[in-house]
């Protein structure tokens, strides 16, 4: 068996592992599923007559950091069960080269999350899309669509990076999915918030997540980066993480 | 072929294992003692490449095992039964780990057939008892057809049935020219299957060699004697040198051979009923081998297991 080969078997192996765990299964169905029936229901209900205001695209995109937080918690599944239920001495003893166990893993919360973030953009704006043209309800298109959609995807893809990584630093699920969730719902908001305060000025736009990585699906505005510094910000807190776990994963007793 | 050398694991200041060195080799089954704490599971995953020793090395047949680009089928292992997630089938279990070896379907279902459980195959591995995760761990670490078997514990909390079939599996294992390493506390157990022993005891080799040898170094050995004339035997034998110990199946000399109490019985004229060497049980020479490296030893029960007063 060649290396690419083996790469691609260790790789259908743990995209095999999540496929087989009750618990994945539900967060990875809960993220596309949650916010196609909160939206379909919104446009079902809210919108019956005139115009949409805003783009149902940008609309759809404020799904995204729930998708991708929900993801994130895919991310940290991936590695934390392994520990919990003692599989990963199996996982290694198969594949002792850890580099590789990492690839693959890495590979598979990008493949889980970029496929089930587009399948929960589809979802939306289908449906949605078909409740509004039958009862001939105008929705606006705007220029920043597209990027709307590639930044939800990317903001998911990111996210489950991140809670990969926090699993790999953390080991253990509730650890690393209370960091995953506190800190960019709660704990980033009252320290950049406070250093605001500190420095009489707006800090929120060096908040990672939620000054930057959130800010992806945003329109821009004055006080905020502009989306490829935001894409910088919040890509550069991630691979902090992502070298961590690595180093953590690659160093550590099994 | 097994060989470990000068292997040392520390965890702090702490020594796990202490340059430790023995070889296990083809075709014959060698057992792994040491009481609890003694490094052999510390061991065992050094073995693997889950822990890094500080010095020393393990080969497999002139390589190391992080060396193997398919190490599946060169080393099959179980270390813990309870490593399978409770929510998988055991089918799905031995499934991905065939994946990452390119290993057919076909070949999971064999060796679920081998370990007995084809008709469980698809039951998920939280309702399993520990004896058929034991099973389950078994084929796992066949699944490669691996030339080297690592065992920590296969019989626990397996019935006298699953017991026996382990011992069968191991020497059918090594009959076919493989070399199995098992650690396990059932001594009597191991004491039917094993050729050889490797003992240690806080991380440091105490013994290596054939089962044999290790029962010529450590095993008591006394003879039994049966003989209307004990008293008048005993009298000569404690002038000989010997000592004696009165059991309810007869008197036991120790520290004189039997043929020596047969000649002194046949100089004196003393008849005997049974003149036989005993050996002490691979139980007691372990005990007696390890006694100085036991860390964690329980109260004697019959000394202080007082019951609490009301």
């Amino acid at each position: 068996m060649g290396g690419t080969a083996a790469m691609i078997g260790i790789f259908r192996s743990e995209l095999f592992k999540l496929r087989t765990t009750r618990a994945t299964k539900v967060v990875v169905a809960c993220s596309i599923a949650l916010p196609a029936i909160i939206f379909t229901l919104t446009s079902m209900y809210a919108f019956s007559n005139g115009e949409v205001g805003d783009s149902l695209v940008s609309m759809v995109g404020n799904f995204a950091p729930l998708t991708g937080l929900l993801l994130g918690v895919v991310g940290v599944l991936c590695s934390t069960q392994e520990y919990s239920q003692g599989t990963i001495r199996i996982t290694l003893v198969a594949t002792p080269n850890r580099s590789k166990v990492l690839i693959a893993k890495l590979l598979t919360t990008v493949v889980v999350s970029t496929v089930s973030s587009v399948l929960m953009l589809l979802l939306c704006l289908l449906p949605s899309q078909l409740i509004l043209s039958s009862r001939n309800i105008d929705f606006v298109t705007i220029d920043t669509d597209v990027r709307i959609l590639f930044s939800a995807v990317i903001l998911s893809v990111f996210l489950s990076i991140l809670g990969l990584s926090l699993g790999l630093v953390f080991k253990s699920s509730p650890g690393a999915i209370s960091a995953l969730l506190l800190w960019p719902t709660i704990l980033e908001g009252m320290v950049f918030g406070l250093l605001s305060v500190a420095f009489d000025r707006n800090m929120m736009k060096f908040a990672p997540v939620q000054g930057n990585g959130f800010r992806l699906i945003a329109q821009y505005t004055d006080e905020s980066n502009s989306w490829l510094v935001s894409l910088a910000v919040f890509s550069a807190f991630v691979a902090v993480f992502a070298v961590l776990g690595a180093v953590f994963f690659s160093r550590r007793d099994a | 072929m097994i060989v470990v050398e000068n292997l040392t694991k520390s965890y702090g200041s702490k020594k796990a294992v202490d340059s430790l060195s023995f070889s296990v080799a083809p075709g014959r089954v060698t057992g792994f003692l040491g009481p609890n704490g003694s490094g052999k599971s510390t061991t065992m995953r050094c073995m693997l490449g889950l822990d890094r020793p500080d010095t020393g090395h393990v080969l497999f047949d002139g390589k190391a095992y992080t060396e193997f680009e398919r190490p599946l089928t060169q080393v099959g292992s179980l270390l813990d039964a309870g490593d399978a997630h409770k929510g998988r089938t055991a089918r799905n279990h031995l499934r991905w780990i065939a994946l990452t070896h390119g290993i057919s379907v076909q070949r999971v279902d064999q060796v679920l057939q081998m370990v007995g459980m084809t008709e469980a195959a698809n039951t998920r591995v939280g309702k399993f008892s520990l004896g058929m995760r034991q099973r389950l761990g078994l084929a796992a670490a066949l699944l490669g057809d691996p030339k080297v078997v690592i065992l920590d514990e296969p019989a626990n909390g397996l019935d006298p049935e699953g017991i026996r079939w382990t011992r069968e599996v191991m020497r059918h294992l090594a009959d076919e020219g493989r070399s199995v390493l098992v650690s396990s506390h059932q001594l009597v157990e191991l004491s039917l299957v094993a050729d050889d022993l490797v003992v240690i005891g806080q991380g440091s080799l105490i013994s290596s060699g054939p089962i044999s040898q290790f029962m010529t170094q450590h095993a008591k050995t006394w003879v039994r004697v049966v003989s209307p004339s004990i008293d008048a035997l005993a009298e000569l034998v404690r002038l000989a040198g010997g000592t004696i110990e009165k059991t309810p199946e007869g008197v036991d000399f120790h520290g004189i051979s039997a043929a020596a109490i047969g000649e002194i019985a046949a100089t004196n004229n003393l008849v005997l009923h049974e003149l036989s060497p005993q050996t002490g049980s691979l139980e007691q020479a372990f005990l007696d081998a390890t006694d100085a490296s036991v860390e964690y030893r329980g109260e004697s029960a019959t000394s202080t297991w007082a019951a609490p007063q009301q």
